[in-house]
C-alpha cells in the first residue's frame, strides 16, 4: 500500500475534439434557423437573434431601452400577463443588448414549448412599449446606475471603452444621468421597426430536437414578413482619445480599479487564435503570468485577469484588476514588467505545455452541454465564421512555438500604445 | 432521476458515483463537513483562509493547480458557514490526476509560511472587494450579528474583522487541517463519463491508504429563541435608501424549509412576484427587491432586501413590505400562484441537473444532508406543500418579535 508512487502525476493524452455541427435551415420567410441536438434532458434553448444592439443606436439606452421593453406589454398581454404567463410554465428569459447585437434567450421544458413561441413572437413582433411602463423603467435605471457608478470597477471600464474607441462612436460612448429622460415611446417604435424585423433576425436552437421543432417555427415565425425600411449608413467613425493616460478619482475607495488595454484584431483575423492564446498566458487562466505574479506572489489582489474580445467593427485587449490602494502603481509596474517579459524572453516548455493543454481542455467545455455550444455556436457565427474558426484555434495551441508568441507581444502589446485608465481614491 | 451509486472506505470515506456518458468530462466534488461555523469566535475566518491555502501545495506536489491545467482541468472552491467544497472539471481519460491532487491534499498539506502571509493578503483583498468597496456592501457583515447573538452564524464566512486573520499563525493551520480535513470528514461525489468500477478503483487506490482521523466534534451554541424586534440604523455615503430584513427559520432539514422557500420565490421569484409586482411595478416604491432563504443546516434565515426610489420614506416603504407579506393571509389566487411556482421548481431543477458539476455537488450536500436521494425528491416535496401549510408557516415566521432590520440610510443629498 505505502509503495503509491504520489510525486508523478497520472497523465494520459488528449482525444481529439469533436465539434458538432448546427443542421441550418430556412423558415418559409427565409429566416434563418440552426438547430443543435445535445445534452439528455428534454429542454430547449431557443435564441432570437438580431443586428440591434449598441452600434446601431444614434441615443445613448436606445438599443438597451428598446430590448428591455419587449417584455413589457404586447398587442394581446400587458407587461403582468406576459411575466406570469412565462413563469407559470417554468420558462426562463434573458434579455440582452449588446455592443453588435441584441435579443432574447428562452430556456423552457420542452412540453412547452408552443407557449413559448407564441409569447416569443408577441414579445419580438408586437411590442406596444407603454409610455407608463417605460417612464418606470428609466426611473429604475437611473436607480441602478447611481447604484454601479460607485464601484471602481464599473467607473473603470466605462471610461476604457471611451477611451479605447472614442467618445462620439456607440462603442466608447458614456451613459450620464441625463440620458434617462431622453427615451420615448416613438424612439423605440422607431428603433423597433428598423431593427427587429424578420429578414434581421436568426434563430438558434440548441437541447432537444424533436420532429415537430421545425413545423412549430414555421408556424410562429413563417409567415411573418419585413417592411423595406431605408436605414442610412453610419458616419460614426472608431477614434481612440488622445489621452493614453486617465486617473479617476473617487473619495472613500480602499480599492483602485485598473483598466489598460486598446482596440485590436477580432476573430476574422488570422493572428487571433495566436492571441488568444498568448493571452492566456498573461492572465486568461488561474495559472497565468499575472495572477501568479499579482496575487499569488505579492498578495496585491483576490484577481486579476486579462482578455480579448470581438466585436464587428473591432476587438480590444483588457487587463483588469481591483488592487489595494497603496499598491496601485506597483500592480501597474508588474503588469508592464509581465507584458515586457513577454516580448523578450520565450516560453519554456513546461508553461506552453500548461497552457496548450489547459486551453485544450476549456475548448472540451466550450462544446460541453446544449447551453455552452449554443455560445460558442453564436459567437463564431456572427462574425461570418463556422467550426473551422475552432479547429484552427485547436491546431494553433497544439502547434504554437515560442518565437511566434514573442512576436505576437510585440506586435499587439506595444506598451507605449496601451490605454491606463485607473479608478480610486488617492 | 438522477441515478447514482454509493460506496465507503474503511476510512470514512463517502462516495457517489453518477455515470453520465453525453459528455468528455467528468466532474469530482470533495465536500469537506467544515464551515464557518466550526471556528473560534476568536479566530474567524479560518475555514475560508484555509481554503485559499488548499491550492499551495500539499505533501508531495508542490503546486494544485498547474498539473491540473496540464490535463486540461480547471477547479475551484468556495466555504460558506456550514461546508468547504472543492471541485474541479477534467477530461474523462485524466480523471485520475484529479484523484492523485485531492488524495495528496487530504493527506497532508505543506504548510508554508510564506504562502500563508501571501493568502492573508489576498483575502483582506478579497474583504475588501466584496465588503468595503461596494455601495451597501457591509449591510450583510452587519446584518448577521444582529440576527444572531450566540451561535456562530453571527459572522460571515470571510470573517467578523479582519485582524482574525492577520493573526492567524501556522500552528493553528495545522492544527485546523488535522481537526477537520480527513477521509471520514469527508464526501466525495464523481459524476460524467466515469464508471462505478473505475471510480471505486481509482478512489481506493488513491484515497484508501489515507488513516481515518479524529475529528473535532462539533458541540455548538444553540441560538435562543428571538423576542423582540431588533433594529439597527446605518447611515452613509450611497446612492438611496434600502432596507434589509430577516426572519429567524427552521434548518435546512426542517419539514417547513419547502414552504417557506416557495413562500419567498412567491414573493420575489422572477418578473411576476408580489414583491416585484407590487412594491416596484405597481407603488414604485423600490428599484429593485428580492427575497430568499438561506440553505443553512443550523437554524437559518429568511431575507428580503431592497434598494428604495428617491424621495421614499422608509417607514412607508417597510409597512408596504409588510402589508404584501400580510396579503399571503387573505388566501387571494395562491392556487394559482404556488402552481406558478412549483412549475418554475420543477423547470429549475431539470436544468441545474444539465450540468456535470451541478450534480455533483448537489449530490454531495444532499447525503451530508443525510441521504443523496433527497435529489429526486425535491420537486416532489415542492409539489406536496399546500395553500394552508403557507398560511400556517407565514403566521408562524413573518412575526415582528422574529425580525431584525437594517434601515441603510443615504445621507447624501437628493438633487
Amino acid at each position: 500500500m505505502n509503495s503509491l508512487q504520489r510525486i508523478q502525476p497520472p497523465v494520459f493524452p488528449a482525444d481529439k475534439i469533436v465539434i458538432p455541427e448546427a443542421k441550418s435551415f430556412m423558415l418559409s420567410n427565409g429566416v434563418p434557423v440552426y438547430l443543435i441536438e445535445a445534452g439528455t434532458e428534454d429542454i430547449m434553448r431557443l435564441e432570437f437573434s438580431f443586428k440591434a444592439g449598441q452600434v446601431n443606436e444614434d441615443l445613448p439606452l436606445l438599443a438597451s431601452t428598446t430590448n428591455r421593453m419587449l417584455s413589457e406589454g404586447s398587442q394581446n398581454y400587458s407587461s403582468e400577463e406576459l411575466n406570469r404567463v412565462l413563469d407559470y410554465h417554468g420558462a426562463f428569459l434573458n434579455m440582452s443588448a449588446e455592443k453588435d447585437r441584441a435579443g432574447i434567450v428562452l430556456f423552457f421544458l420542452n412540453k412547452h414549448i408552443e407557449k413559448v413561441l407564441e409569447l416569443s413572437r408577441e414579445i419580438l413582433f408586437r411590442p406596444t412599449f407603454p409610455e407608463t411602463e417605460l417612464n418606470s423603467l428609466m426611473k429604475k435605471r437611473l436607480r441602478w446606475f447611481h447604484v454601479n457608478r460607485e464601484k471602481v470597477q464599473n467607473i473603470a471600464i466605462d471610461q476604457f471603452f471611451e477611451s479605447v474607441f472614442g467618445k462620439n462612436h456607440p462603442y466608447g460612448h458614456q451613459v450620464t444621468e441625463h440620458d434617462f429622460t431622453g427615451m420615448s415611446q416613438v424612439l423605440l417604435e422607431d428603433f423597433h421597426g428598423k431593427y427587429y424585423t424578420p429578414d434581421k433576425m436568426a434563430i438558434i436552437v440548441t437541447g432537444k430536437i424533436h420532429e415537430r421543432t421545425t413545423s412549430l417555427l414555421n408556424e410562429y415565425f413563417g409567415d411573418l414578413s419585413s417592411k423595406n425600411i431605408y436605414i442610412e449608413d453610419s458616419e460614426n467613425v472608431i477614434k481612440g482619445e488622445r489621452k493614453k493616460k486617465i486617473h479617476i478619482n473617487k473619495a472613500g475607495t480602499v480599492q483602485s480599479a485598473i483598466r489598460i488595454g486598446s482596440s485590436t484584431i477580432n476573430k476574422r483575423h488570422p493572428d487571433y487564435p495566436g492571441l488568444k492564446i498568448l493571452d492566456s498566458v498573461l492572465g486568461g487562466y488561474f495559472g497565468s503570468r499575472l495572477m501568479k505574479n499579482i496575487r499569488e506572489e505579492k498578495g496585491y489582489t483576490y484577481g486579476i485577469g486579462s482578455s480579448v474580445s470581438s466585436l464587428d467593427l473591432s476587438g480590444y485587449k483588457t487587463i483588469s484588476t481591483e488592487v489595494g490602494k497603496k499598491n496601485l502603481y506597483s500592480a501597474i509596474d508588474e503588469i508592464h514588467k509581465e507584458i515586457r517579459l513577454l516580448q523578450s524572453v520565450p516560453l519554456e516548455k513546461e508553461e506552453l505545455a500548461v497552457v496548450r493543454n489547459f486551453m485544450s481542455g476549456e475548448m472540451l467545455r466550450m462544446f460541453d452541454g446544449p447551453f455552452a455550444l449554443a455560445e460558442s455556436f453564436k459567437s463564431a457565427w456572427e462574425f461570418g465564421l463556422d467550426n473551422s474558426y475552432y479547429y484552427n484555434l485547436v491546431e494553433k495551441i497544439r502547434t504554437i512555438e515560442p518565437d511566434e508568441i514573442i512576436e505576437l507581444a510585440k506586435t499587439y502589446y506595444n506598451i507605449d500604445e496601451l490605454y491606463q485608465v485607473t479608478v480610486g481614491a488617492k | 432521476m438522477i441515478d447514482y451509486k454509493k460506496f465507503s472506505l474503511d476510512n470514512g470515506l463517502r462516495v457517489l458515483v453518477h455515470e453520465d456518458t453525453s459528455t468528455p468530462l467528468v466532474a469530482m466534488n470533495v465536500l469537506y463537513d467544515v464551515g464557518s461555523r466550526d471556528e473560534d469566535p476568536d479566530m474567524t475566518g479560518l475555514a475560508h483562509l484555509f481554503e485559499h491555502l488548499m491550492f499551495g501545495g500539499s505533501k508531495n506536489i508542490p503546486d494544485y493547480d498547474t498539473p491540473l491545467q496540464l490535463v486540461g482541468g480547471e477547479n475551484n472552491a468556495f466555504t460558506n458557514n456550514d461546508i468547504t467544497n472543492y471541485y474541479l472539471t477534467i477530461p474523462s481519460q485524466n480523471i485520475e490526476t484529479g484523484f492523485w491532487l485531492e488524495s495528496d491534499r487530504m493527506l497532508e498539506l505543506d504548510f508554508s509560511q510564506k504562502n500563508l502571509d501571501t493568502q492573508k493578503n489576498v483575502v483582506i483583498e478579497e474583504f475588501n472587494q466584496r465588503y468595503l468597496n461596494q455601495p451597501y456592501g457591509d449591510a450583510m457583515l452587519k446584518l448577521r450579528p444582529l440576527a444572531y447573538k450566540v451561535h456562530p452564524y453571527r459572522w460571515p464566512t470571510i470573517g467578523m474583522d479582519m485582524s482574525h486573520i492577520k493573526n492567524t499563525e501556522l500552528e493553528q493551520i495545522k492544527k485546523f487541517f488535522f481537526a477537520h480535513y480527513a477521509p471520514n470528514n469527508a464526501i466525495i461525489t464523481l459524476a460524467g463519463n466515469i464508471t462505478y468500477d473505475l471510480a471505486f478503483n481509482l478512489t481506493q487506490k488513491w484515497f484508501g491508504p489515507i488513516e481515518m482521523r479524529n475529528v473535532k466534534l462539533r458541540n455548538l451554541p444553540v441560538e435562543p429563541l428571538q423576542t423582540e424586534e431588533r433594529i439597527l440604523i446605518i447611515e452613509k455615503d450611497v446612492p438611496s435608501n434600502a432596507l434589509f430584513k430577516v426572519w429567524h427559520v427552521g434548518t435546512r432539514n426542517d419539514t417547513d424549509f419547502f414552504t417557506l422557500d416557495l413562500i419567498t420565490d412567491l414573493l420575489a421569484g422572477g418578473e411576476s412576484g408580489r414583491l416585484h409586482t407590487k412594491l416596484v411595478r405597481e407603488k414604485k416604491l423600490f428599484s429593485e427587491i428580492n427575497a430568499y432563504i438561506s440553505s443553512d443546516i443550523d437554524p437559518g434565515l429568511i431575507t428580503i432586501h431592497g434598494k428604495l426610489m428617491k424621495g421614499v420614506d422608509m417607514q412607508h416603504a417597510e409597512e408596504a413590505v409588510n402589508d404584501v407579506i400580510a396579503s399571503l393571509l387573505n388566501g387571494d389566487r395562491i392556487s394559482d400562484e404556488m402552481e406558478k411556482v412549483k412549475n418554475k421548481f420543477e423547470s429549475s431543477s431539470v436544468f441545474s441537473n444539465t450540468s456535470i458539476l451541478n450534480k455533483a455537488m448537489n449530490l454531495s450536500f444532499c447525503e451530508l444532508l443525510g441521504n443523496a436521494g433527497l435529489i429526486n425528491q425535491e420537486v416532489d416535496s415542492y409539489r406536496k406543500v399546500t395553500p394552508e401549510m403557507m398560511l400556517e408557516a407565514t403566521r408562524r415566521y413573518f412575526v415582528p418579535s422574529n425580525c431584525s432590520t437594517i434601515y441603510y440610510k443615504s445621507t447624501r443629498k437628493e438633487k
